[in-house]
């Protein structure tokens, strides 16, 4: 069983005032296998966003079905979302999403506060990741007195610390210079060798050259994907280069 | 066209920014109305008819005078919020090409229409309500209203010149944000990182230290007298350890809470503390004054409340009789003519005296150090030592007791009121006086003191051999001769009118005697009392609705400005995992920490300064401390109630913005 089973997926907006529905997503279907490291391609509104909004349950689809551990996710009740999502998934977003008021600590200790977890078991936890992480320096310090790559590291601990099932990352070196872009895709990489499960929206070949496979958006659609398989990184970033260059000019590769 | 472009974007940034307008738009309004109808019983020709005009209006002015400088602080500081809001729309037309000057223009014709929509409205609102302001006036002091409906054009006037100032102050304030800052910036404003703050404990400390002796003051001085001058430090250092402990002490107590691990990783705390360390940073000067207005608000009423409600306890503590006679100064003789020429009017007005006291002594203020008097007249002024010595002979005690005391010459009985005298001797200025022995007690002094004896620390009653020994400790102590002073004191049981025509009656034919002699009743005095206590519950009234219409809106903005800081904050702790619930619950805890934190601290404050009003009311003669104490509660009643409405009603204001 995979561990997660996306099945004909469609998400359409209706906005307040436009009289026309929106179609963000179409028909999406696909499966992430445990261990599996993941990226997500399109082009800006093909509907990567949505499509995370959905897996994450910040979001409901129109119809179809999102399954994680063939648990149906619009099974849930609203009422134990918060702690499906606190529990199950591990969140990295593109602007880091942390808060001024907590030292990076803290920061990382908020999802186990939310729920009600030990000091002890907090402190416990942090210590391996800190560890992965090399930021046992910057705990004390708060978010405005870090750089951008180490507040995107803290944002991967407080991911990792709840030890989820799926980690769901939303251009995570989209803030980032090319230097904290590849520190923190390494780190992505050694997460996923530890066995860590991860997907990963992006538009930069850079980053999804990272992963394991490659899923292509288009028009809300799975338009097509590739496996990294036993090919370097670099052939791998030639081969993603190639297939976005044939998708934009129109090409007829999956036709 | 282009002059109705820009009137028509100032009339469209209204309507859109109508959340924050709207409020500044009901206060400023609101407060014109007061200033006006305060302003209008200034200068109403049914005040100036009454018969102590004079006095009412002069409390009346000082009326206006804190009425517009509340107004005034109160525009100010609503104004800074409106702006501060708005400066990312300002911003924006500036990056869209607009200059500062076309945003500036903008702002002049949202200022002059606002303005103006604020006068109208509130000089309507002002004429409309002033008839009601003045019966409710006239009914408190319990006078029948005689004109019909009037404008005074000098309330108008004054009303318009002093709002279009507070008005043009704000729109050049608002110029000067706009010309001061860069088009970057003004888009920027409000999402800028911050510091956290430090811990400043020297404040901190300072702030406690300050409020500790405030209360101390308040609570440990037993002299009314002395009161009246420590009060007032007692209240500056009470104001000035609330700012400190606000500012600095709020802080180090959140950050001693984040030390202690296990309170501080809990879902509630942890959100709120680290909220709250930044909240109070740009809010502790705003809730320190909502806390100092609050206990100020509170204590006016019920001080004015209960004086005005226990006005015949006032007067019954003042009068023990219906009609008071007294004379200073006074020989023998001269009392004896005083006492025929009382009797003599009583008669011609068709009276009977019953329950008649009289009573000769001389009474000195004098600075008391151990046994050692110093007359007050020689030695300075200060309240902490004061001491009242009443001195009185042996023959009129036993004629006022009934006893049957005698003493030698150079002997003293002495009856204490408060206080203490050590050893057996009391020396006065030099002049030694041997105490024989103490009073148990002495009915008529007790009662006849019964309004004076509870202003100062010590007070006793020293009763002489004979008069040559009166009359030398007093010369003693006030270096010079004096005479008797003379109280008589009786009923009539006649009706109103008669006590207060045999009162004038009295008073006329007082002047012509060779004495210092005054005559004053009960009844007389009524009226006196109920213009003071009505006027000043009036005020009471009048500003403590204003304070109370203040510290709605200063919560209000307050509440949607952090509204617009915590928003950022919740969308993240909802992606991170916590559920709409939890989130409403996080905000309810934040806020009702920082929200009731004033109310609390206000209470405290009452609670302190409970001591101390009360002995200043018993200086006004309001002795009845459970009336006090009952008006005092009921007051922090009625405002918590109110405060509670108002949290309710911003409390929903700001999870909408925050849900948003």
């Amino acid at each position: 069983m995979a561990l997660l089973d996306v099945r004909n997926l469609k998400k359409v907006y209706t906005t307040r005032f436009g009289k026309h529905p929106v179609q963000a997503l179409s028909n999406v279907t696909f499966a992430v296998e445990e261990g599996e490291f993941v990226a997500i391609m399109g082009e800006s509104g093909s509907g990567k966003t949505t499509l995370l909004n959905i897996l994450g349950t910040l979001d409901k689809p129109t119809s179809g079905e999102v399954l994680l551990e063939g648990k149906r996710l619009t099974d849930i009740p609203e009422k134990a979302l918060a702690a499906f999502r606190r529990e199950q998934l591990g969140f990295v977003f593109q602007e880091f999403n942390l808060l001024d008021t907590f030292t990076i600590r803290d920061n990382i200790f908020l999802p186990l506060v939310l729920a009600g977890k030990s000091y002890k078991e907090m402190t416990g936890r942090l210590e391996p990741i800190v560890r992965t992480l090399a930021i046992g320096h910057l705990l004390d310090k708060f978010p405005y007195e870090v750089s951008g790559g180490q507040k995107q590291k803290t944002a991967v601990a407080r991911a990792l610390i709840t030890h989820p099932r799926l980690i769901l990352a939303d251009e995570p070196t989209g803030a980032l210079d090319s230097r904290s872009s590849d520190e923190l895709l390494e780190l992505f990489g050694e997460i996923n060798r530890q066995g860590q499960t991860i997907l990963m929206v992006t538009h930069s070949v850079k980053a999804a050259s990272h992963a394991n496979r490659v899923l292509f958006i288009k028009d809300g659609e799975v338009f097509h994907q590739i496996y990294r398989g036993l090919r370097t990184r670099l052939e791998f970033y030639q081969n993603i280069s190639d297939t976005l260059t044939v998708i934009a000019t129109g090409g007829g590769v999956h036709a | 066209m282009r002059k109705g472009f820009y009137a028509r974007l100032a009339l469209n940034n209204i309507r859109k920014n109508a959340e924050t307008y709207f409020p500044y738009v009901l206060a400023s309004s609101a407060t014109v109305m007061m200033f006006y109808d305060m302003l209008f019983l200034l200068f109403s020709r049914e005040v100036r008819g009454l018969s102590d005009s004079d006095m009412l209006r002069t409390v009346l002015s000082l009326g206006s005078v804190v009425t517009g400088f509340f107004a005034f602080i109160l525009l100010l500081y609503i104004n800074s919020f409106v702006i501060k809001r708005r400066k990312k729309e300002f911003g924006l037309f500036n990056i869209l090409g607009m200059e500062k000057r076309h945003i500036a223009r903008i702002m002049l014709l949202e200022t002059v229409i606002v303005g103006l929509l604020c006068l109208v409205l509130g000089l309507a609102a002002g004429v409309l309500f002033s008839k009601a302001a003045l019966l409710l006036f006239l009914n408190i002091l319990k006078v029948k209203p005689s004109f019909g409906f009037e404008v005074p054009a000098e309330a108008a006037a004054m009303t318009v010149l002093f709002f279009g100032a507070v008005f043009l102050l704000n729109l050049l304030y608002n110029a000067f944000q706009v010309y001061c800052s860069r088009p970057v910036e003004l888009l920027k404003a409000g999402s800028v990182g911050e510091k956290e703050p430090r811990t400043n404990w020297l404040i901190a400390l300072v702030g406690a230290a300050a409020l500790g002796s405030g209360y101390y003051i308040a609570i440990t001085t037993e002299s009314p007298l002395a009161v009246v001058g420590l009060f007032f430090v007692a209240v500056l250092l009470v104001i000035a350890g609330t700012y400190g402990l606000f500012t600095a002490g709020s802080i180090a107590i959140l950050k001693m809470l984040r030390k202690n691990k296990k309170l501080y990783y809990r879902p509630n705390p942890f959100i709120a503390v680290s909220g709250m360390i930044y909240r109070l940073k740009q809010n502790a000067a705003g809730l320190a004054s909502i806390c100092i207005l609050s206990t100020a608000v509170i204590i006016m009423l019920s001080s004015t409340v209960s004086l005005y409600v226990g006005l015949e306890d006032v007067l019954r503590t003042q009068y023990i009789r219906e009609i008071s006679v007294s004379a200073y100064d006074a020989t023998d003789e001269q009392i004896r003519e005083l006492e025929t020429a009382v009797a003599e009017t009583v008669e011609r007005e068709g009276l009977a005296v019953r329950n008649p006291v009289a009573m000769r002594y001389v009474s000195e203020m004098a600075l008391q150090d151990g046994n050692s008097f110093a007359g007050i007249r020689t030695a300075g002024y200060s309240f902490r030592n004061a001491a009242l010595l009443m001195f009185m002979t042996a023959e009129e005690y036993n004629r006022l007791e009934g006893g049957n005391m005698r003493l030698a010459e150079g002997e003293a009985m002495v009856y204490v009121i408060k206080g203490k005298i050590p050893g057996d001797t009391m020396d006065l200025n030099g002049h030694s006086l041997r105490i024989r022995g103490y009073l148990d007690a002495f009915k008529t002094a007790e009662q006849f003191l019964v309004g004076v004896n509870r202003l100062l620390a010590q007070n006793y009653v020293v009763i002489t051999a004979n008069e040559q020994d009166l009359f030398r400790a007093h010369e003693s102590l006030i270096g010079e001769k004096e005479g008797y002073t003379y109280n008589y004191l009786f009923d009539t049981g006649a009706g109103r009118e008669a006590q207060v025509g045999l009162v004038s009656a009295l008073k006329d034919r007082l002047k012509g005697l060779r004495v210092d002699g005054y005559a004053a009743g009960r009844e007389e005095s009524r009226q006196v009392f109920l213009s003071v206590y009505g006027v000043l519950f009036f005020l009471g009234l009048f500003l403590g609705t204003l304070f109370i219409l203040g510290t709605v809106l200063i919560i209000y903005y307050k509440q949607i400005s952090e509204g617009y800081d915590d928003k950022a904050r919740f969308a993240i702790m909802r992606k991170v995992g916590l559920s709409r619930d939890e989130v409403k619950k996080a905000i309810r805890f934040q806020v009702l920490s920082v929200f009731f934190l004033p109310l609390v601290m206000a209470v405290v404050h009452i609670a302190a300064a409970f001591p101390a009003v009360s002995r200043l009311l018993a200086i006004l003669n309001l002795t009845n401390v459970p009336l006090y104490a009952l008006c005092t509660a009921l007051t922090i009643l009625v405002f918590a109630v109110c405060y509670a409405l108002i949290y309710i009603l911003t409390a929903r204001t700001y999870y909408r913005i925050v849900r948003a």
